[in-house]
């Protein structure tokens, strides 16, 4: 499939530069997944709703970075049309030289690229809803030396980021306008590679999606990564907006000890979650029908150490994950021969382990079981499906 | 245009219409998931004065120029037939008929984070009641200009619009949702009853229909597809019309 002088060690060793060098040196078949015959024919899922632009359509998966035509929106305020001419980026807060960057002020910074899976917190909440995710090249300057720059004064504890979106928002008894915020600490805004972003795919990034300026932060889930920027604040105490300290804040039952202790938390880095994109039959072959499953598997940046799939009660099976391509905050597609079934239902699942050693839970484990809220919703994904003789 | 009718056909058209008026019905498609039943056929009913156009749309697929959500249209282990497209005569003489009909209603619901049905087509002053149940909040606009608004639904929420202008197959109401980009659903407002909305065989029928030249429009939103033929129908002659569309169909507006 591949004909590259940049290997995986490469890739693994050199993160984003290399996995984009190895990117731009490949040929795309129309579909990444290796060992993928041409006679293979898409059996469909049974009990989903249908796939649409402006969202993952799992099943046509076919590009390890999505097309713009697959990529979801979410907006919490409104959708702001910006001009990038008049457009401002408002350096602010505790900060001993505040700044104010127009658009090209941004560009003419140190320009850098970031390979990211972002996926939506809510994707997965409901089957409508499993393709808010898509994998990106993005293209700006990364965040940490503008606010070494600035001069970030001691006692700071978090960067806000607001963004141009705003409404009235009723808080206990007070209605007031707000901008859209989320905030991280300063380790956070200085440690995790944020980028201010500005392209796509190469492509200016779309007014949907963010235009002209939003926050990259890889491994995190989508609502930390503002779209539509208008100023990054430095504060000394925690911002808790709504989307920090009300919405997007995971309600989950922890045991300690006897007891089941509800702890609320704000969703901040992404799961590790893997999930079958499509199954795929071929032909009959003595009243038996061949399958093969394909899916992606992604995580907040954590080693994937494996994905197993099985097939209704049977057993755990290692798939196949691809090493190529890889990179640190992005998929990986994997791929499993399930052999051949008897024509009839049958259920496909996937299931992810990381290096760490953490295991993607099922919906009956305490951790999505005792979670109240629908964000985060990282649950192994059973696939139903029929197979016809 | 239709030709000039002497006196005796003039009269056989008068009482042809006045037969419609009594006799015509209007069925609106509830529900358009793949794996649901489908929208029914909207075709009008039966008259016994007019011929009755008949016809199956399929859909020609070329794998170099793939549509990727044609599985939940195209019936590709039978003839291609295309689902959800929305058929209708377009033509002078036309506009108007049947104008004193009972407004229907008809249902846009939001289930998981999409529009059920996603196409429907309408007569001009029917009116359309928005739901949502899904377990959230949703919204429905359109910006289109022959008819915007802009309503946020909770869970359980519902309100009805009106929808008095025609736009035909070029100018459909576009729905969106505010908060979720990848929701979309398209409404066709027709001010005659010559409009169908294909089945999953593909078919329409028009009963009843005024002699006299037309176009034979076909549309398909979620394929930006859309075809259009000049036929001829005769006074006494039931006639049928099979279009096939292909990538070579594809319009981006």
């Amino acid at each position: 499939m591949t004909d590259s002088t940049v290997t995986r060690r490469d890739v693994l060793k050199g993160g984003s530069a290399a996995a984009i060098a190895l990117i731009s040196q490949m040929s795309f078949p129309d579909f990444v997944f290796p060992d993928e015959a041409a006679d293979e024919e898409l059996v469909p899922f049974l009990n989903m709703p249908r796939s649409r632009p402006n969202l993952l359509d799992w099943e046509t998966l076919d590009s390890w970075l999505t097309p713009q035509d697959q990529v979801f929106n979410v907006a919490h305020y409104n959708e702001p049309e910006i001009d990038p001419e008049s457009y401002q980026l408002e350096i602010a807060g505790m900060v001993e030289r505040p700044r104010t960057f127009a658009l090209d002020d941004i560009k003419a910074l140190p320009e850098q690229d970031q390979l990211m899976t972002l996926e939506c917190s809510g994707n997965g909440a409901s089957k409508g809803f499993i393709g808010g995710i898509y994998n990106s090249r993005w293209t700006g300057t990364p965040l940490a030396p503008i606010l070494k720059e600035c001069g970030i004064q001691p006692g700071a504890k978090e960067v806000v980021f607001f963004g141009v979106d705003q409404q009235e928002e009723a808080v206990r008894k007070v209605t007031v306008e707000v901008p859209f915020g989320r905030s991280m600490s300063v380790e956070d805004a200085m440690g995790l590679n944020t980028l201010l972003a500005y392209q796509r795919n190469g492509e200016s990034i779309e007014q949907r999606n963010g235009a002209p300026l939003r926050l990259i932060v890889p491994g995190w889930y989508g609502i930390a990564n503002v779209k539509w920027l208008r100023r990054i604040e430095v504060r000394n105490r925690r911002y808790m907006g709504r989307f920090m300290g009300r919405d997007y804040v995971t309600l989950r039952g922890e045991r300690q000890g006897d007891e089941v202790v509800f702890v609320e938390s704000s969703v901040s880095r992404m799961n590790l979650k893997s999930i079958v994109a499509r199954v795929t039959r071929e032909p009959t072959v003595n009243g038996r029908v061949p399958l093969k499953a394909y899916g992606a598997v992604w995580g907040d940046g954590t080693e994937i150490d494996r994905v197993e799939v099985r097939l209704d009660d049977g057993s755990w099976q290692p798939a196949k994950l691809d090493d190529e391509p890889q990179a640190k905050f992005c998929w990986r597609f994997f791929s499993i021969d399930l052999g051949t079934v008897e024509p009839g239902e049958h259920t496909v699942v996937s299931r992810a382990t990381d290096a760490s050693g953490r295991v993607q839970p099922t919906a009956e484990d305490d951790e999505i079981a005792l979670k109240k809220t629908y964000w985060e919703a990282y649950q192994q994904w059973p696939r139903e499906i029929e197979v016809e003789a | 245009m239709m030709h000039a009718l002497p006196f005796r056909p003039i009269l056989s058209t008068l009482i042809a219409i006045a037969a419609f008026f009594t006799c015509a019905r209007f069925c609106v498609s509830q529900d358009g998931d793949s794996n649901r039943k489908h929208p029914t056929d909207t075709s009008t009913a039966a008259s016994p004065i007019g011929p009755t156009i008949t016809g199956v749309i399929t859909y020609e697929a070329d794998p170099k120029r793939r549509w990727r959500y044609s599985r939940y249209y195209v019936n590709a282990k039978g003839q291609g037939e295309l689902a959800e497209a929305v058929v209708a005569l377009r033509g002078s003489g036309l506009k108007g008929l049947d104008a004193h009909r009972e407004a229907a209603v008809s249902v846009i619901d939001q289930q998981d984070f999409r529009f059920v049905p996603e196409t429907i087509a309408v007569r001009a002053g029917d009116r359309v009641k928005f739901t949502n149940n899904d377990p959230g909040t949703h919204n429905v606009f359109s910006n289109t200009p022959l008819h915007s608004f802009d309503v946020t639904l909770a869970f359980g929420d519902e309100v009805e619009e009106t929808f008095p202008r025609a736009g035909g197959t070029s100018r459909p109401i576009v729905l969106g949702c505010r908060l979720h980009g990848n929701m979309q659903a398209w409404i066709y407002v027709f001010d005659h009853p010559y409009f169908a909305l294909t089945t999953k065989d593909g078919r329409f029928r028009f009963e009843g229909v005024p002699p006299g030249n037309y176009r034979l429009e076909v549309v398909h939103p979620a394929g930006s597809l859309r075809s259009s033929r000049k036929i001829v129908l005769q006074s006494d002659k039931d006639q049928k019309f099979n279009v096939s569309l292909s990538p070579d169909d594809r319009r981006t507006r």
